[in-house]
């Protein structure tokens, strides 16, 4: 009886050892080192419409600032130019003006970041940053576009698009 | 204080990751098996959820664009993909070509649409 017993509890513990064999998986996980830029839309943009002939990001007219961050792991390696839109990518078919502008909003590492924001070049609506240290950067952009002569946006969807860009130096 | 912990939770959790990488940043190129034609291999990851379309372009120093050829210009790359591809110029090319670069291609009427466009330029050195 005792005897019977323990080829029973052999053959469960070797069924269940094989069923668990069975079912194991190897969940692989790939990477690789080397060095990089990675954009990362933190927070996408909305824009306010605080009168019928404005559109904007400011937060006190209704709207959300976009926040794109730059994570990189080479120092000076790469250049971060941002631009604000200057045109609708959707919208009905209208005459506007367009303003826009961008700005370190945080970053990873304040001693050797922190002269990003004074650094920064402005050419038209593009705000170019040197990333001359390693870690992330989060960069915030607000957008303004107002309706030629200060007459009402017709109503629709409005869509426009920031350029995030990383270039290699 | 329970309930506005658990709306941060689901707030954290329903923010999607959202980036766009290309490497390598200083890429080499190399003699292909084509005669004349010059090749590099770029390998590009797609943690953007709201994009699934990525052009390639080469340019020259000045933004000009130069005369390439990939198996597609336009790549379909599903959310966390990545893809290697290789990048081909002709000889003659070879000091023109500065950079290769890869730009989400934002799709106008999508809801997720997150208003921005990211573009990442690996740069040919000598």
């Amino acid at each position: 009886m005792f005897k019977k017993s323990i080829v029973i509890a052999g053959v469960l513990y070797l069924s269940t050892a094989i069923g668990y064999s069975a079912q194991a998986e190897n969940v692989p996980i790939t990477g690789t080192v080397q060095s990089r830029c990675v954009i990362s839309v933190d927070t996408p943009g909305v824009y306010g419409n605080p009168n019928a002939y404005s559109l904007t990001t400011a937060a006190t007219d209704g709207g959300v600032q976009p926040i794109v961050r730059y994570d990189v792991t080479l120092a000076d390696a790469y250049y971060a130019q941002i631009t604000t839109p200057t045109e609708f990518s959707s919208s009905p078919a209208l005459s506007d003006t367009w303003t826009g502008s961008t700005e370190v909003s945080a970053v990873s590492d304040a001693t050797n970041m922190g002269s990003y924001e004074t650094n920064k070049v402005t050419f038209g609506q593009t705000t170019q940053y040197d990333l001359t240290a390693t870690g992330s950067t989060w960069f915030k952009s607000s957008s303004s576009a107002t309706y030629g002569g200060n007459k009402a946006f017709p109503g629709g969807t409005y869509v426009a698009q920031v350029e995030a860009v990383c270039i290699a130096q | 204080m329970k309930n506005l912990f658990i709306i941060l939770l689901l707030s954290l959790l329903s923010f999607p990751a959202v980036a766009h990488e290309m490497v390598p940043t200083y890429p080499k190129w190399r003699t292909s098996y084509i005669d004349d034609l010059l090749v590099t291999q770029m390998e590009m990851f797609n943690k953007r959820s709201d994009v699934e379309y990525y052009e390639v372009a080469v340019f020259d120093q000045e933004w000009f664009p130069i005369p390439f050829v990939t198996s597609y210009r336009v790549f379909k790359l599903k959310y966390l993909s990545r893809v290697k591809f290789d990048v081909y110029i002709r000889k003659q090319d070879k000091d023109r070509a500065v950079y290769v670069c890869s730009r989400s291609k934002v799709v106008e009427d999508y809801p997720a649409n997150a208003g921005i466009s990211s573009m990442i330029c690996s740069k040919f050195k000598d």
